[in-house]
């Protein structure tokens, strides 16, 4: 079951961060779940000191409401300054990572705290990290609960706002002129973003969510030009990833997650040549027919 | 869509439910994280059990990632040590809970919590690094050869034979760090290493010890902290500083320079294995020959 059981867990991460990678892609903040990586250690840090342990739930509690507060910076910056939405996430992530740097080592020099190794899970642990009961029974492993609850809380925040996201994303004027709040909505996509990458960072690691929230959209923008299609794309890629990316694992015995990016690095590799509407050969192949085409229309010399 | 997708998905379900990989040589399978752990266990166990340790030569505990092979041992394992107190991170959590279903053993809880060095600020967050005191470390024998008996009991008088050889020959360390240590002259019984982790080590045998870094390898190295530090070992002549083999030896290279800048030349020591033993095969690959190593480096260093 191990190899269901850490396949599942990751598609299930997979399908939660690429359909919010879809939208986060085309509003130019696919680094969003890199900056929240790197945001959440202040949180970390705060809870520790409020709280003296460093047990998964307060470190999670912790680094959710900074990075919640990450992103509502994020916009805030980018609505209120008119600053460029990379510069927000740049200023805003760095700011915050360099605060959480600080009080470490003014406050807890002499307490190993840091993201890696009291937040970030490993994917490898899903099967032996297990919800047991009070009276010992064994429901199975506890990352997959996480994993089907993220998902669900996405896909329902994502259907009941389709419309509003949607529209805020591909035109936000428009959108303000018939009454819908651009930086509300902003602030849900946001708050849904941080929800599920805190929650994957603690269940499969960082690097891995980084990459699921940018991989599978991007492949799939390169192949469509239908929102809708990139969605469905982007889950497909998601769960041929986190599969393939399982088994490279099993074949040269290393990271699960490294292995899983890999995949979805490759993939994109392929997609970048390939791709009928966006692929860089098919383009050179399509401008050699057309001068083909144009030198036999007009023998002129 | 969907339709492939629970397809695709209950394919995996048969197909991964069909292999699960059977093991079993009649010896006892036990799992440990450090090397070190995994030493206590082959001294112990001796013919009668087969040791992995998870952790290589010159990894760091703290930010060890297990690989998909490493889920493999840790199922297939009967026993499975740990260092405890959170030296092993998120791991370590994940083998708390383990417990249950489980023989998972964090050897320090053999250790008095009131031995242990606690924060002096946030009570409960214990220096992980143990083993460089040899008579603490002595204490975690008896975890492991309580654990041993327990899965195999027609073979406690022999695991208790074994645990008795090997706390005698941790005693007779001990004497021969202490007597050792007692050649560096007393004004000169300071070491500076990279980062805290030989703190027990300086309480046992009598040295001052600074680190560069705390003990999280995030806490970085403050300017004043440095310069602190520089005026420290120009004042009082210290003569070598130590790099570790499992931390970025950049930092102390740093610290070099900045004496070297005031007039006073520190060299570096010599490398010290502080969170991972040396490579198997070598010397330094048992715990034994990695506590001598590190002794005859710093009080060759230092002397």
């Amino acid at each position: 079951m191990d190899a269901f059981y850490i396949i599942l867990t990751a598609s299930l991460f997979a399908i939660s961060c690429g359909l919010l990678g879809c939208f986060l892609v085309l509003r130019k903040m696919a680094m969003v779940g890199d900056a929240i990586s790197h945001a959440v250690l202040p949180g970390i840090v705060i809870a520790f000191l409020l709280t003296g342990t460093r047990d998964s739930f307060e470190m999670i509690i912790g680094a959710a409401l900074i990075g919640i507060f990450s992103t509502f910076l994020i916009e805030f910056f980018h609505n209120k300054a008119g600053l460029q939405t990379d510069a927000a996430i740049g200023v805003t992530f760095t700011w915050l990572f360099a605060l959480g740097v600080i009080l470490i080592s003014v406050f807890a020099g002499q307490v190993d705290l840091d993201q890696e190794c009291v937040l970030y899970g490993e994917i490898a642990y899903v099967p032996i990290d297990l919800w047991i009961g009070d009276d010992g029974t064994i429901f199975g492993p506890r990352a997959l609960y996480v994993a089907a609850m993220t998902l669900i809380v996405n896909i329902a925040f994502i259907r009941i706002g389709f419309k509003q996201l949607h529209l805020t994303t591909f035109d936000p004027a428009f959108a303000a002129t018939i009454g819908i709040s651009v930086s509300l909505w902003n602030y849900l996509l946001m708050g849904a973003v941080s929800m599920t990458t805190v929650a994957a960072f603690d269940s499969v690691g960082a690097i891995l969510v980084v990459a699921l929230l940018v991989g599978p959209a991007a492949i799939a923008y390169l192949l469509t030009d239908r929102f809708q299609t990139m969605m469905m794309i982007t889950v497909f890629v998601a769960i041929i990833s986190s599969t393939l990316g399982y088994y490279l694992a099993v074949l040269v015995d290393g990271s699960i997650a490294g292995a899983i990016v890999t995949i979805i690095g490759i993939l994109f590799g392929i997609t970048f040549l390939f791709s009928p509407s966006n692929g860089v050969l098919m383009k050179k192949r399509l401008q050699r027919k057309e001068a083909q085409r144009l030198k036999a229309e007009a023998p002129l010399s | 869509m969907k339709k492939y997708l629970i397809i695709l998905l209950v394919a995996f379900a048969l197909w991964s439910c069909g292999t699960t990989n059977q093991e079993n040589s009649g010896k006892l399978n036990i799992v440990a994280t450090t090397g070190m752990v995994a030493d206590v266990a082959k001294n112990v166990g001796k013919d009668s059990v087969n040791v992995t340790a998870l952790m290589g030569p010159g990894v760091d505990p703290h930010l060890y990632k297990a690989t998909q092979g490493d889920l493999g041992k840790l199922q297939a394992a009967d026993i499975i040590l740990y260092n405890g107190l959170h030296l092993e991170g998120k791991m370590g959590e994940v083998f708390e809970k383990l417990e249950r279903i489980k023989t998972v053993v964090p050897i320090a809880r053999s250790i008095n919590e009131a031995m242990l060095l606690d924060d002096p600020v946030y009570q409960g967050t214990f220096d992980p690094h143990i083993w460089f005191d040899v008579s603490l470390w002595m204490q975690t024998v008896v975890e492991v050869t309580n654990t041993l008996i327990e899965a195999r009991p027609e073979l406690a008088d022999y695991f208790k034979a074994n645990a008795d050889a090997y706390r005698a020959e941790l005693a007779d360390l001990h004497e021969w760090v202490i007597n050792e240590m007692q050649s560096i002259p007393p004004s000169k019984r300071i070491m500076i290493t990279a980062h805290d982790a030989f703190s027990y080590f300086g309480r046992a045998y009598g040295i001052e010890v600074k680190g560069l870094q705390g003990i999280s390898t995030l806490s970085e190295f403050g300017l004043k902290d440095r310069v602190d530090l520089i005026n420290f070992i120009v004042d009082k002549q210290i003569k070598a500083v130590f790099v570790e083999t499992s931390v970025s030896e950049k930092n102390i290279k740093a610290i070099v320079e900045g004496c070297a800048q005031k007039g006073h030349t520190v060299e570096i020591g010599g490398n010290l294995f502080s969170d991972a033993m040396g490579a198997a095969g070598t010397a330094e690959g048992n715990y034994v020959g990695m506590v001598k190593s590190n002794v005859r480096t710093i009080v060759e260093a230092l002397k």
